[in-house]
């Protein structure tokens, strides 16, 4: 018996571990997969740089996805709004590796800059430094307080953020009654810094607004648990009237079980959102409203940032800043850091302006 | 059956537990029997449930699987994005049909590699896991889905009857897919018990090469059991999508893990040879019960993780200690016997 638990034991740890490795692991059999996905989206190709102009790639989290696609647009547009040669590439899936990959070749490549959204900020570190040292200007995005680069692009800070959230919070609750904030994972440092700034800004602003004792729900990034997680909580609390998601599964999610359970009309779930998912739920009105930020417009905002470099105006770039992009007419900057303000509400009459 | 049987009996345990466990959330909150509560549960029980009939199969024949989450994840993508694409407006049993095809093969290669490898079930199944991810990422390049194909759409609106609860005035709907698993709960509890196939099942996990001299034929049993898992997994991945209303990539992460510990957590040996269907339903009842009332019972999230472990834990040590219990015995038999024949 005791060998038949010590095989329990080595069964669940190798499954454990293994499959950590396992999501991992699927990418190696598709490098020609990768090859598909690298598309170039300047009208002439990469030979266009022989006009004089810069080369500038932009580097995106995942090709397949909607978000990134959307991404993909602004960069087609500035391409043809400067003439300049854009394209962006990107792994064929969320995966850091095939990211740092993607990275290492286009170094190897006569590129002036690079427009990084980096899968995971550390792991690119020494990639980038790499492209710094042989002179290519780097930008990130979406990695706030990133250091490895001549400048990182938030779309906005993430109190105001947090703050924003609340408001519409509020708006559709009518300034009254219990809510609850759902979080992807407590660690997850960015819905951690929304949540609390949120949290902060209701105790201020909205006195009448009260946390229920469990706070912060988890839902793992998944659509059908933050549901699940929603409606326990509505068993628990029938007199709950707000739901304010950090993860963009959170909304639709809590806007689901809304539905199922019939209170539609009377709790509300607002928070980080995309129209194609949370789409049937704005319809509904279980999601008043949604809130983001247009890929099309920081990955504009970050090719401009990139030419201005290139230019050599980089002493020009201050708090202050119009880039004359929607949402980035005054930049806010803090050393290699800076914030836009655009955040960006969507709601059932905006909704089919945004496709992603 | 009489008391002293029911006694030796896990299921009785587990049942103890779950009764327990449902007062104490009735308590805490008054709102564990309320007929939509239950409902609920029973809802959240239809996916894991159908997986974790056809994984008790596969465990009680001494191998494991897997894969079974990533070939419902497959099947999930193919059939929706088929399904889009081709416009397709008939009857959704087509759907099901398709995923349970497409499923069983998936369960085949599995079964076949298996066989003829004879590698440990744990490594093959690592292997082809990460080969259906790979090609519902690379091939599909699926993560997200939020629009269903109408015939889809249309079964996710669908609910056989609707219970609302009295005082708080919650109300929750049965998914036809309910059929489903009572259906494959019935079927696997049948082959298990009432057929030769089922015997041998037992048999191989038991003891593989007396199963052999025996004369089962224990490379067409591997097979099968694995090409039923698939089965079941690609039909579970298409109810998800009812039940949710769309696809996303993420839905069945962890499961391998919370199925195997619920088949266990039921009394089937991880070795093979034992377990019935009735104690695997309970196992994945306890595991719900306990992943989707930790709010009801006033847990913090911080603590949510630590509860459920220490859960599992306790489930699972009372049916090996149970199981140490009775080898013990047995050895000793031996250990008698033996000296006896020395003494001889």
């Amino acid at each position: 018996m005791k060998k038949r638990l010590l095989s329990i034991l080595l069964c669940t740890a190798m499954v454990a571990t293994t499959l950590a490795g396992c999501s991992g692991s699927g990418g190696s059999a598709e490098t020609s997969a990768e090859a598909n996905a690298e598309t170039d989206a300047s009208g002439g190709g990469e030979e266009a740089a022989s006009d004089g102009g810069y080369t500038i790639a932009t580097v995106v989290k995942d090709m397949s996805d909607p978000w990134n696609l959307r991404h993909e647009e602004g960069v087609k547009e500035f391409a043809e709004e400067t003439g300049l040669n854009c394209f962006v590439k990107g792994p064929s899936k969320t995966d850091s590796a095939e990211q740092i990959q993607v990275i290492e070749n286009l170094i190897e490549q006569d590129i002036d800059a690079l427009c990084v959204t980096p899968i995971d900020p550390e792991a690119c570190k020494p990639v980038l430094a790499k492209a710094r040292e042989k002179g290519i200007v780097v930008l990130t995005h979406e990695a706030e307080g990133f250091d490895e680069c001549d400048f990182d692009l938030e779309a906005f800070n993430n109190q105001e953020y947090g703050e924003a959230m609340m408001d519409e919070l509020a708006a559709a609750m009518g300034e009254e009654g219990k809510y609850v904030t759902m979080v992807a994972f407590l660690s997850s440092t960015s819905h951690n810094q929304w949540m609390d700034a949120a949290v902060a800004h209701q105790k201020e602003a909205y006195p009448n607004m009260e946390l229920i004792p469990e706070e912060r729900i988890e839902c793992e990034d998944n659509m059908d648990t933050a549901y699940n997680k929603a409606k326990e909580i509505i068993k628990k609390y029938p007199d709950i009237k707000g739901f304010l998601g950090a993860s963009s599964y959170d909304p639709p999610g809590a806007a689901k079980a809304i539905d199922e359970l019939g209170m539609t009309g009377q709790i509300y779930a607002v928070g980080t959102g995309v129209p194609s998912v949370s789409g049937p739920y704005l319809e509904s009105g279980s999601n008043p409203c949604v809130l983001c930020w247009d890929p099309a417009l920081s990955g504009k905002a970050m090719l401009k940032l990139a030419v201005m470099i290139l230019d050599g105006e980089k002493d020009q770039i201050k708090t202050g800043l119009d880039l004359g992009i929607e949402g980035y007419e005054n930049l806010n900057v803090n050393g290699t850091n800076i914030s836009g303000n655009a955040i960006l509400v969507i709601d059932k009459d905006n909704m089919a302006d945004y496709q992603f | 059956m009489d008391i002293k049987k029911i006694l030796k009996r896990n299921e009785f345990y587990v049942s103890i537990i779950i009764v327990a466990l449902a007062l104490l959330i009735q308590i805490k909150s008054g709102q564990f029997f309320t007929s939509n509560n239950i409902m609920d549960l029973v809802r959240s029980l239809i996916v894991p449930g159908m997986m974790a009939a056809g994984l008790f199969m596969v465990i009680a024949s001494g191998n494991i699987d897997v894969s079974f989450p990533y070939t419902a994840m497959l099947c999930m993508f193919g059939i929706t994005k088929l399904f889009q694409v081709i416009d397709y407006q008939g009857p959704v049993v087509l759907g099901f049909l398709l995923a349970a095809v497409i499923g069983a093969f998936l369960g085949l290669i599995n079964g076949v590699l298996a066989a003829w490898l004879k590698l440990p079930t744990l490594i093959i199944t690592l292997g082809t896991c990460a080969i259906y991810l790979g090609f519902t990422q690379g091939v599909l390049k699926s993560s997200v889905i939020s629009v269903l194909p109408d015939p889809l759409a249309d079964m996710a609106a669908h609910t056989l009857f609707t219970v609302r609860s009295a005082t708080t005035g919650l109300g929750s709907s049965m998914p036809i897919s309910i059929v489903m698993l009572i259906g494959t709960l019935l079927v696997v509890g049948f082959i298990m018990k009432y057929t030769m196939l089922g015997r041998g099942i037992y048999a191989v996990g038991g003891d593989p090469v007396a199963a052999e001299r025996v004369g089962f034929n224990v490379s067409a049993i591997r097979i099968f059991v694995f090409t039923f898992m698939g089965l079941i997994g690609g039909v579970t991945g298409l109810t998800q999508v009812t039940l949710s209303g769309m696809c996303q990539i993420n839905f069945f992460d962890g499961y391998e893990m919370t199925i195997i510990a619920a088949v266990v957590l039921g009394g089937a040996s991880i070795a093979g040879g034992s377990g019935t269907v009735f104690g695997t339903f309970l196992g994945v009842l306890l595991m719900k019960l306990i992943s989707n009332n930790l709010i009801l019972l006033g847990i913090p999230t911080n603590w949510s993780k630590l509860m459920t472990g220490v859960l599992i834990i306790a489930g699972v040590s009372a049916s090996a200690y149970k199981a140490v219990l009775s080898e013990k015995r047995v050895s000793g038999n031996i250990l008698k016997t033996g000296e006896k024949e020395a003494k001889q």
